[in-house]
């Protein structure tokens, strides 16, 4: 706060009004920010909690209020359960695997190159590919029949796989499909903290003869704490809120095999017209990570050094 | 003070931003304006853009003036408009749709309106209609009518030695050509969309109805599709996807124009917006096969779109009817026909021969699939829970072309799972 300033600065306590007025400036400055994230953020979120208590379809003001039904109706229903499970195995896949990627990726950039900087760029790239070409991309890559993929594999003598026409292949499609979308991000983080690592106690270690591997394992993984414990929360909550990819890709299909928490919330509500279960669906999600959330800075907390 | 005059300043642009917020900009004199949401993309955009202007211009006193969107999207658009009040005037909407647009308030039900002089209600097709039909309420005019028909590849056929489609084709005949259009060389004979959505299952309703089975009862109280007729036709899919290997069942329902276009499928079931797209081929048009022993013939589905109205008001309503009153008249569905290739969606602009000359001449292959708008019989129930049982059905038919369920079996649970529905759960 501004009075905090001003009295450490050593000057007289300020009048009443003056310290009223700093604060109605403090106010004034926040206030527009503050009052359209209320009102684009924080409304919509409390008129979704009443949906979600209301049987409404969207279509008619007619919405009676029908308490938890909607939530019970969550914990029976079994293609909720389907895609909960979906869920975590995409995100138990795919924010380690981009973490790793990753890491690996930004450890090789990390050194003095020539065209490093086109390396790095080329490596960030595939932030800034769309998503819809992305799927395009990869639908095209993985086509079951005419897919450069499968002609690799045909030529080193595997047969042709279904890939995103099997239910029991999509889901990983997707996975790897998004891993590759997000490594670059990836690398962003990992690069700058790999640069943070101070050159002092490598040359340190190096005189008291440890290994480039030994080096790598004490002194830079433990130092990349922060930069693990970032993007672990912050992919695993990306990673729970999959949607774009699947509803480019394969509409949840084939038979529901990639029918993720927010596709299945999706298609009820714009599809099916259950927008009060939907809107149950969401808060559920909502709470799921959260928890996740906090678990995770809970467990990584002691791992982490300089958090 | 320097800085409470920063707090006033603040405050005056915190309120002018409110008051922007909610204003609101009625104005009593100068022209009525409408807005008409479309997701019309090249020929029919500019053909669209061209009568809306000649509109205006002869109408001082009404302004219409379109947003362009998605038309796969334009629902959930339009859903978040009515929820915050401003609904457009005019949408366009696709056909499977009406039953639940019908639950709306502020869509203006038709009926009373299209039974009057001026509109010729009765020269739009038959199932145009229907689809637009909501129990006693009219939700919308057609905008747009089409039907699904076999594109095939001409050099193919030749290549693999068989005679083209007839009009006397059983799906017996479809099977077999299907399966000797297939090769090693990663051709098909045919392609299906396998995503499981309303793509997929209307391509199998009219194999449904052509073996003499539908989709609800009557009385639209419980499913029937999973009857002999229903297993018959989704056994004909079975034998060319699982036995014969034949369909290219493309799961995510992005390849069937390319690689029709590129030559490798030999039959491809689809309608007439897909022709323009076929440049690399020499392609002809035949009617859907019949099953033999069926009295249902040779069955075809149309998905007719349509303009629907909301009510922002008495002389907005007026306007917006007045607009598409005119916009689906003979003259205007003339020239939007002969502009775009689109087929008419009246009776009488369709049997024009010299416009139906025209368009054949322009797409080779329309003037089957206009004469094909007389072999629908046929509409999807116009009930609310269609989206579910359509969802249903289309999990079934993809099981079993990907072999993980045989016909009855799928059927009967699909059935199960739309009774529910009907049963309101």
């Amino acid at each position: 706060m501004p009075t905090e300033s001003l009295a450490s600065t050593g000057t007289p306590r300020p009048s009443l009004f003056q310290r009223w007025s700093d604060g109605l400036t403090g106010w004034a400055l926040v206030g527009p920010g503050a009052l359209l994230i209320l009102i684009f953020g924080g409304l919509p979120v409390l008129m979704s909690l009443t949906l979600s208590f209301q049987k409404s379809d969207l279509l008619t003001a007619d919405a009676p209020w029908v308490g938890f039904e909607n939530y019970r109706k969550l914990a029976t229903d079994p293609l909720f359960v389907e895609a909960i499970k979906h869920t975590l195995v995409y995100t138990a896949l795919f924010v380690p695997g981009t973490m790793l990627v990753g890491l690996l990726v930004a450890v090789a950039m990390n050194r003095s190159l020539r065209f490093i900087s086109v390396y790095r760029s080329a490596a960030y790239l595939t932030m800034a590919v769309s998503t819809i070409s992305q799927g395009i991309i990869f639908m095209w890559l993985t086509d079951q029949n005419y897919g450069l993929v499968n002609a690799a594999l045909n030529t080193v003598g595997i047969e042709s796989q279904p890939f995103l026409s099997s239910p029991s292949q999509a889901l990983y499609v997707i996975v790897a499909m998004t891993i590759w979308g997000w490594t670059g991000f990836a690398v962003i983080i990992y690069l700058a903290a790999l640069q943070a690592v101070p050159v002092e106690l490598h040359e340190a270690a190096a005189v008291d003869g440890a290994s480039r591997l030994t080096r790598f394992r004490t002194i830079t993984v433990p130092l990349l704490g922060p930069a693990n414990l970032f993007l672990l929360v912050w992919l695993s909550i990306n990673a729970l809120q999959l949607f774009d990819e699947v509803y480019l890709t394969t509409r949840g299909g084939p038979l529901r095999a990639t029918s993720v928490i927010v596709y299945y919330l999706w298609d009820q509500a714009f599809v099916q017209f259950n927008a009060g279960y939907a809107a149950a669906m969401a808060y559920a999600l909502f709470v799921v990570v959260v928890i996740i959330t906090a678990l995770q800075f809970r467990i990584t907390r002691k791992y982490v050094h300089n958090a | 003070m320097i800085r409470s005059r920063l707090v006033i300043a603040l405050a005056a642009v915190a309120a002018l931003l409110l008051a922007s917020c909610g204003g609101k900009a009625g104005n009593a004199s100068g022209p009525t304006e409408i807005a008409v949401w479309n997701g019309f993309t090249d020929a029919s955009a500019t053909n669209f853009a061209a009568l809306i202007d000649r509109y205006n211009k002869d109408h001082p006193d009404v302004r219409v003036t379109q947003l362009m969107t998605s038309n796969d999207l334009v629902l959930q658009k339009v859903l978040t408009a009515v929820r915050g009040g401003s609904p457009p005037d005019i949408a366009y909407m696709y056909g499977s749709w009406a039953p639940n647009i019908a639950e709306i308030p502020t869509v203006t039900d038709l009926s009373g309106y299209v039974s009057q002089p001026g509109w010729n209600w009765d020269d739009f097709y038959p199932a145009e209609r229907a689809a637009a039909t909501v129990g006693d309420k009219v939700v919308g005019v057609p905008a747009l009518v089409d039907n699904l028909a076999v594109v095939y590849n001409k050099s193919l056929f030749a290549e693999a030695g068989i005679a083209p489609p007839t009009k006397d084709w059983t799906w017996n005949d479809f099977r077999t050509a299907a399966a000797k259009l297939t090769n090693s060389k990663g051709q098909y004979g045919t392609l299906i969309s396998g995503d499981g959505s309303e793509d997929t299952v209307w391509h199998y309703l009219p194999m449904l109805w052509g073996a003499g089975g539908d989709i609800l009862s009557p009385d639209n109280q419980r499913a029937v599709f999973n009857s002999a007729a229903g297993v018959r036709a989704l056994t004909t899919l079975q034998q060319m996807a699982v036995t014969d290997k034949s369909i290219y069942v493309d799961a995510t329902n992005a390849n069937g124009v390319n690689l029709m276009n590129s030559g490798k499928i030999g039959m491809l079931v689809t309608g007439p917006w897909d022709l323009p797209s076929f440049t690399d081929i020499e392609y002809g048009v035949q009617v859907l096969p019949a099953y033999p022993g069926s009295d249902e013939g040779h069955q075809t589905i149309s998905g007719p779109d349509n303009w629907v109205i909301f009510n922002n008001g008495g002389e907005r309503q007026k306007a917006a009817l007045d607009f598409v009153k005119w916009i689906t008249a003979a003259p205007q569905i003339q020239s939007t026909s002969a502009a775009t290739g689109e087929l008419p969606t009246r009776t009488s602009v369709g049997q024009d021969p010299a416009l139906v000359a025209e368009l054949t001449q322009k797409v080779p292959g329309t003037e089957t699939f206009i004469e094909n708008l007389s072999n629908v019989k046929k509409a999807r129930p116009t009930v609310p829970q269609y989206p579910t049982i359509s969802q249903a059905l289309g999990q079934a038919i993809v099981s079993v072309l990907l072999g993980t369920a045989q016909p009855a079996d799928a059927l009967n649970t699909a059935a199960q799972a739309a009774d529910a529905a009907l049963a309101g759960k």
